[in-house]
């Protein structure tokens, strides 16, 4: 008796952390329509099912900007959603569980930013099967995958990595016009984001510019700075280094200013974090390749609206990429997260035609 | 012990036992006699102070792995805990409690969490795997919560210091590293409380048959570890400039590596705290090593791996 009693207790103990966790948690993660009125929607407020969101893990400033994108689009018009993220970027089947604990509620319209090609398609065609509506962000579900599995993605808002690598590189060369030796640094050795950013970063640059090292960092600050470092002593004569992402670039940065040599070297990396775009005003980072996880997160939000409301989607759209140098940091700042420049955005269109 | 292996009789080089003792050391030597054929900034000066220094936050968590590990236990959350100081330090930081205050917050926060592991494990009998395995994602949890996702840039003059200065050639954060190594050492060997360790770990029914309070070796083993994390924690915020959420499962994995090619037993009970410092001291010679050769990333990983399983094979022949 003694013991079951205690297990009793221990049980509810448990059962009261987890709900005393949920309750401190749950504002967080929802953002219902009770203040969609003080956000004045412009567009018209025919849609009513709710929208569910599995991004990336938010652990990382871009994918929080992303679900900012998307939570203050969907108050526009006072549509509910929910944002869900794998616990890492390494979190596959955490990602794909969530999309299944979803898939079963009533949600009208899923918006995935899938980790793999692949994780999230399985879930995916319960959730097709149910007639409801799939805005594919970021990173793209395989389409090999989608099509065995007979998914059907409504529209895929794409963030193009490849696009971003070479815009990197056409800075790199107006940075170096008399050319000079580069290192990239990369994430996770193999991981398909890092791999497109250094391909296109490849593809791009000029050839009296030279790639003499690619060094995987797995999209650690503390392992790019020492990288770096390890990098500037083999090779004094360095010119650049191409970062596949800004906080490995603040890293590289770091390295830079340990042996006073910042400026000197040019470092050019991707994201547009806020704190990039910042060392970029202060020109301690070169630039920066901003690919607005906002705008993604937005046109996600808006891709859904239109489809509830029976529109028929583009099948693949681009979202804005835009090099952020000297030249327009301040401008960058003032508007983030926001693209500071007019972007294409067929959805905007879409839902205004209504 | 192990240490009275360094008798200079040459018998004892043909014991395959003398070998494996050392193992990290003599691995660390062939490396460094490789290195440097290969690649002439290696033996450099500036070299070595940056590696040492790139090298100094692993030893001081890999010191306390070491402690945990000597109980017999394994503490998977040490790199958590490093990731949880640094978010309390940031935290702290930009609220403007001033930078005393911040570390010393992250560094009891880091205590703090070492004597939740030691209790649960000691006083609640559950194996430390599952208990650490826990606190790993409970810490990194809490990161995540107190700073919302996001890292804190800290440009402070103090912390700056720590990261880049020097006394003589050795950096601030070596002498701290070595500090902690050599109170480490001592408190392993000539103290009370480091025989009682070792006897926990060798048996802990025995030790505590001669009177020894085990679950009290135990929790200070692993607020020993979380306490180093915690000072981990500080360094890694001073070397980056910023404290992030962002997990560094790197330190983990290092952290055990380095401890196993150091010779200590995982069973517990057998080991030095020197042996360890070099393991981290080896792991971090690999990985430079091979940055300024300019080896693909894609074999870097793989070098590791193999420099790791052969140290393990040739601590085969420990008696």
């Amino acid at each position: 008796m003694g013991k079951i009693r205690r297990g009793l207790g221990g049980t509810s103990l448990l059962l009261a952390v987890i709900m005393a966790i949920a309750a401190c948690a749950a504002p967080q993660r929802t953002t219902s329509d009770t203040d969609g009125d003080q956000a004045g929607g412009t567009d018209t407020g025919g849609t009513t099912q709710p929208v569910a969101a599995v991004i990336k893990g938010l652990d990382n400033p871009f994918f929080q900007t992303m679900q900012q994108g998307i939570e203050e689009q969907a108050e526009t018009t006072g549509t509910e959603v929910t944002v869900q993220a794998a616990n890492s970027l390494g979190d596959t089947t955490g990602q794909a569980d969530r999309v299944q604990t979803l898939a079963g509620q009533d949600y009208g319209c899923f918006i995935i930013n899938p980790i793999t090609q692949t994780n999230l398609v399985q879930p995916l065609v319960q959730v097709a099967n149910a007639g409801k509506y799939i805005v594919n962000i970021d990173s793209p579900i395989g389409e090999e995958a989608a099509q065995a599995a007979n998914l059907e993605i409504s529209t895929y808002i794409g963030t193009d990595n490849v696009q971003a690598g070479r815009l990197a590189a056409e800075e790199m060369a107006r940075l170096l016009p008399e050319g000079g030796d580069v290192a990239l640094i990369g994430g996770v050795a193999g991981d398909a984001t890092s791999q497109a950013r250094l391909e296109g970063f490849q593809q791009g640059i000029p050839d009296n510019i030279r790639i003499v090292q690619t060094i995987a960092a797995d999209w650690e600050r503390q392992r790019a700075l020492t990288a770096a470092g390890d990098i500037l002593r083999a090779r004094p004569d360095l010119a650049g280094f191409f970062v596949a992402n800004d906080d490995m670039g603040l890293g590289v940065v770091r390295a830079l200013a340990d042996v006073g040599r910042q400026g000197e070297v040019k470092v050019i990396s991707v994201d547009g974090l806020q704190d990039a775009i910042r060392a970029v005003q202060e020109g301690t980072l070169s630039a920066t390749v901003a690919q607005y996880p906002y705008a993604i997160g937005a046109m996600g939000m808006e891709a859904c609206q239109a489809a509830m409301a029976g529109e028929t989607l583009p099948e693949n759209v681009t979202a804005p990429v835009v090099v952020v140098n000297q030249s327009n940091a301040d401008q960058a700042l003032e508007s983030f997260p926001r693209p500071f420049a007019e972007y294409e955005d067929p959805f905007a269109d879409l839902l205004g035609q209504q | 012990m192990t240490q009275a292996t360094t008798s200079p009789s040459w018998e004892r080089l043909r014991d395959p036992s003398f070998w494996a003792d050392w193992t990290a050391a003599v691995a660390l030597v062939l490396l460094i006699i490789g290195f440097s054929i290969a690649s002439p900034v290696f033996l450099t000066l500036g070299n070595i102070q940056a590696l040492l220094l790139a090298a100094a936050i692993l030893v001081v968590l890999t010191i306390g792995q070491t402690y945990v590990i000597l109980t017999g236990g394994i503490d998977l959350s040490v790199a958590s805990i490093l990731t949880l100081g640094s978010v309390v330090l940031g935290q702290a930081y930009s609220r403007g409690w001033g930078i005393g205050v911040a570390c010393l917050l992250a560094i009891v926060t880091g205590t703090l969490v070492g004597l939740i592991n030691g209790l649960v494990i000691a006083k609640g009998k559950i194996t430390d795997f599952i208990v650490t395995l826990g606190s790993l994602s409970a810490a990194s949890g809490a990161a995540l919560v107190l700073s919302n996702g996001r890292p804190v840039q800290i440009a402070d003059p103090f912390l700056l210091r720590l990261a880049t200065g020097r006394l003589g050639p050795i950096g601030y954060f070596v002498i701290l590293a070595a500090i902690v190594a050599i109170i480490a050492h001592f408190v392993l060997f000539h103290s009370r409380f480091g025989t009682h360790l070792l006897a926990t770990g060798g048996d802990t029914e025995a030790a505590r048959a001669m009177g020894i309070n085990t679950d009290r070796i135990k929790i200070t083993a692993y607020i020993i570890s979380g306490c180093l994390a915690g000072i981990a924690g500080v360094l890694l915020t001073a070397r980056v400039g910023a404290a992030e959420p962002a997990s560094n499962t790197s330190f983990l994995l290092n952290s055990v590596a380095a401890v196993v090619l150091g010779g200590v037993s995982l069973f517990g009970g057998r080991g030095t705290v020197i042996g360890p410092v070099v393991g981290a001291l080896l792991l971090t010679a690999l990985v430079n090593g091979l940055t300024l050769l300019a080896v693909s990333q894609f074999y870097q990983p793989l070098a590791v791996g193999i420099v790791v399983v052969l140290a393990a094979l040739l601590m085969r022949y420990q008696q």
